[in-house]
């Protein structure tokens, strides 16, 4: 069994690379510490903290490990070396993640001097039953698929009468494997649904310009927790340092919780989220809501198999609030029904899918009623709606029942992505919806209908703001930008199982 | 030194190696009994004990090592634990210059093969948590300094072949060393392309005949003050100076990483307490973890100038010779095999390069001992604890 105290400290220091700067000197240092070693006692009292967790660095020197010690086996070979941040001011050991190394020649000497970005990963392999470790010492070059953006906090302009979505990210690996028609993204054998969802809450966050201490509370709706007891929540809050943080304590003064409902688990949230960031006291306030999937299966030949040719990796974050909304949430609608058409009791690796439900009437009569619902509710018809999108477990489903509701294809395919990730579980509906926010104008319509399985809907009516032109440009890493990156790398259906089990 | 020195009266040691039919005690009570019969000693002779060992506790689940040394001796007298033997030999002679303590047994022992499925992992979260944390092996630190040595002295495709086979040449001289070496790991030649096909084999600038192995072993000396040693021993050889220093346990966090700085200033602050220089020292012990180890401990002791160690090396051990020419003068770099060949049990290591100088500087390490015109007078050991984090050097003489 691992040290949970020692996982907590390093953990802490590690997801972030939190460290301290002399007010002094204005030497740097990886770790936080309560003096310069320069400057000495006169320094009490005068070290800031810092972090590089949104830094560029620079891999100065490498080598390749083809041998690593034992808890790093199952990343194979890869390349490690000393990372420098603020032109040589510190210095960090890195590993390089996102490189399948497997029978490449590489010349080391052609990697050092590149940029690199600190990606939130697990730190090795531990038992089954352990705390599972993490760390942000893992690296990716800045000219390969995850690009450096600036973290800037831009102060808020304007209130919106309704609460809405602020800002928005998503996350999808590097890593795809392509069968047929259908692209479906990988995790990296040291991603799961955890580090996902990290990555998803920092690019809402690069998205928003908010503040990250005004986060009052962050849902993180997965199906796929590598803890069936201990919350993602808590995790993306402290990475992420949302809400005021209590440095003494160590702790984040924000309200972090898991939610579960098969693939609706974070849009269920939604209003939930905007709701609070509309109540009185809250003003002023954000609401973070997460989905994250490390979408599972059973492999082709077990009984859920046949979901194995659909299951896709990532994450989508929307930030909710009143301030500086891009997209205000008019209304919503949800319904559900107790449907046993896909499941997995506590203690099964993989989720059964009974057959017979899973159409009809699971998923078409909880998408079409919770989208007719509120279309009725605010008497829109298909064509006072500019972009509809739906649960995507495959391209079949999705495209029938936008067109069953009257919708045309240039209202539908803008937020069909099942065919460029996979069905990303609790990420699938939002990554459409994060699509069409991509390139949606002002005063478009928006409605969103999820899915999960149990069974229920939700379905919301988004109005688009101006403010949505004016954040656009903070966000290069967009859903079209991953889905058609130059530096996808595709894997074999072997080496995807593998990946996808993880370490 | 204002005191005059300790002396080294006896030496022992076991055979580096896989030993795993032996207890860690069995290592122990070997080189002690062997060390005190050289010395001519008994037990009771002994004023106290230091003892030194990196992994016990690890990898023998053994707490308070002192205990066993104490029930192997029957003996109730001080003992302490250290890591490295250069450390527990410092502190023997600090309590003898002290007046403390006149007989001293010093000793090191490992027992890294008992657990050779996870030692590596240990040896690397010794040298640094958090580069282990990044996925860092005790090999890649070796890797990552000579990249960053050969961007700094900024060496040309050709400067990089030299210095290559440099290297390589260094692990052929330690193994061809160790043949002489009755108690040496490896007691056989391996040749310089062997050296490089194991390189390109793991695509890699250092390869498996680059590095010292895992060990297991144990060595003893009995250190007395002078006095005592002119009685007991008839040439008793001297600790001209022990000296030590310490550098950041994180590698990446140093200013300088194209060598040790403990390194410098341990073998500066050596030479100040000898009163001698660097070029009186005829045989020297480095720490050769890797051959790019010995190498750069060369320019970090002083014996070759910043960035040009790699020439003075081809350019002797291409003639088949066993020293290297530096400053003009012949110095005999690990005679007994060097850890490479010799074998690294960590805690004994430091024992095993005393016990060469001692035999060197007596003329009695038989079919290896070193000839030259002038007598062997001075020698030096380096040991490192860590990826550099500790250095400690000890300066030898011959007579008092």
């Amino acid at each position: 069994m691992s040290s949970e105290p020692i996982e907590r400290r390093v953990s802490y220091i590690g997801d972030r690379l939190r460290g301290s700067r002399c007010e002094i000197c204005g030497k740097e240092y990886f770790r936080p510490r309560d003096y310069c070693g320069t400057c000495g006692r006169k320094s009490f009292g005068k070290m800031h903290d810092i972090d590089f967790f949104y830094e560029k660095g620079t891999l100065e020197v490498c080598t390749l490990v083809k041998e690593p010690t034992n808890k790093f086996t199952k990343l194979g070979s890869y390349i490690y070396g000393l990372v420098s941040f603020n032109d040589g001011k510190v210095r960090v050991p890195g590993r390089l993640t996102d490189n399948l190394l497997q029978a490449k020649e590489i010349d080391v000497t052609q990697l050092e001097g590149r940029g690199v970005v600190p990606r939130f990963r697990r730190r090795y392999a531990v038992e089954q039953s352990d705390v599972i470790p993490t760390v942000a010492l893992s690296f990716t070059f800045v000219d390969e698929y995850y690009p450096f953006q600036e973290h800037q906090i831009v102060k808020p302009k304007k209130e919106y009468e309704k609460p809405g979505i602020v800002g928005y990210g998503v996350y999808t690996s590097r890593f795809r494997i392509k069968e047929s028609a259908i692209e479906r993204s990988v995790p990296f054998v040291d991603e799961d649904s955890i580090t996902a969802a990290v990555e998803a809450g920092k690019m809402a966050l690069i998205h928003s310009g908010i503040d990250p201490t005004m986060v009052a509370k962050v849902y993180v709706g997965s199906e796929s927790n590598p803890y069936a007891v201990k919350p993602i929540a808590s995790k993306v809050a402290q990475v992420l340092k949302l809400g005021e943080e209590d440095k003494e304590k160590g702790l984040q003064t924000v309200d972090a919780v898991d939610t579960e409902f098969a693939c609706k688990a974070a849009t269920c949230m939604f209003k939930d989220a905007a709701a609070l960031a509309y109540y009185p006291s809250a003003r002023g306030h954000f609401t973070m809501v997460i989905g994250t999937d490390n979408s599972q299966a059973a492999p082709r030949n077990e009984i859920g198999g046949e979901l194995d040719f659909f299951v896709g990796y990532g994450a989508s974050a929307f930030i909710f609030g009143i301030n500086d909304v891009i997209a205000e949430m008019e209304d919503w609608c949800s319904c559900t029904s107790d449907t046993p058409d896909f499941w997995r009791r506590d203690q099964e690796s993989y989720p059964r899918h009974g057959g017979r439900f899973t159409g009809e009437p699971a998923y078409f009569k909880h998408v079409t009623k919770a989208a007719e619902k509120l279309m009725d509710k605010m008497r829109l018809q298909p064509k006072d709606i500019t972009y509809f999108v739906s649960h995507q477990p495959n391209v079949a489903f999705p495209v029938k029942v936008a067109s069953q509701l009257g919708f045309k294809e240039e209202q539908f395919m803008p937020g069909l992505q099942v065919a460029k990730f996979g069905n990303t579980y609790s990420g699938s509906s939002p990554i459409g919806l994060a699509a069409i926010l991509d390139i949606a104008k002002p005063n478009d319509r928006i409605v969103i209908v999820s899915y999960g399985s149990g069974a229920g809907s939700d379905a919301y009516s988004l109005l688009v703001t101006n403010e949505i032109l004016d954040k656009r440009a903070r966000q290069k890493f967009t859903v079209r930008y991953q889905a058609e990156n130059k530096n996808i790398e595709y894997v074999d259906y072997e080496t995807y199982r593998r990946l996808k089990l993880g370490m | 030194m204002t005191r005059s020195c300790p002396a080294i009266i006896g030496v022992g040691r076991t055979k580096f190696g896989e030993h795993y039919e032996r207890e860690p005690e069995k290592l122990i009570e070997e080189a002690w009994l062997k060390a005190s019969v050289s010395a001519g000693l008994e037990r009771k002779d002994l004023d106290a004990g230091y003892l030194a060992d990196y992994f016990l506790p690890i990898t023998n689940k053994i707490g308070i090592e002192e205990g066993f040394l104490s029930e192997l001796t029957e003996l109730h007298i001080p003992m302490e634990k250290t890591r490295s033997f250069s450390s527990a030999l410092l502190n023997a002679c600090t309590a003898i210059q002290a007046g403390r303590y006149d007989v001293v047994l010093v000793g090191g022992v490992e027992k890294m093969t008992d657990r050779w499925d996870k030692i590596r992992d240990d040896l690397m979260l010794l040298e640094d948590p958090w580069s282990y944390y990044a996925g860092c092996t005790p090999e890649a630190n070796h890797e990552l300094m000579l990249r960053e040595y050969v961007k700094r002295h900024n060496l040309s495709a050709s400067d990089l072949e030299t210095f290559n086979l440099a290297l390589a040449q260094i692990a052929v001289k330690n193994h061809k060393n160790a043949v002489q070496n009755e108690y040496a790991q490896y007691q056989r030649e391996i040749s310089v392309e062997s050296v490089l096909k194991e390189r390109q084999k793991a695509q890699k600038p250092l390869g498996l005949y680059d590095f010292a192995p895992i060990s297991d072993g144990a060595t003893a000396i009995i250190l007395a003050s002078l006095e005592k040693a002119k009685k007991l021993a008839d040439t008793p050889v001297c600790v001209a100076s022990s000296a030590s220093a310490t550098d950041y346990v994180t590698y990446p966090a140093r200013e300088e990483r194209t060598g040790f700085v403990a390194s410098s200033l341990a073998m500066k602050n050596a030479l100040k307490m000898a009163r001698i220089e660097s070029t009186e020292i005829q045989i020297a012990e480095l720490y050769d973890q890797s051959t790019f180890l010995e190498m750069v401990s060369l320019e970090d002791l002083g014996f070759a100038k910043r960035g040009t160690a790699w020439k003075d090396i081809t350019t002797t051990l291409s003639e088949s010779q066993r020293f290297y020419r530096v400053n003009d003068k012949e110095l005999y770099v690990n005679t007994n095999g060097g850890l490479k060949a010799d074998g690294n049990p960590l805690g004994a290591t430091g024992g095993a390069q005393i016990y060469e100088i001692v035999q060197q500087l007596k003329d009695k390490a038989g079919s290896r001992q070193v000839k030259t015109d002038i007598e062997l007078k001075y020698g030096s050991a380096l040991e490192l604890e860590g990826f550099g984090t500790k250095a400690y050097v000890h300066v030898l003489r011959r007579g008092d």
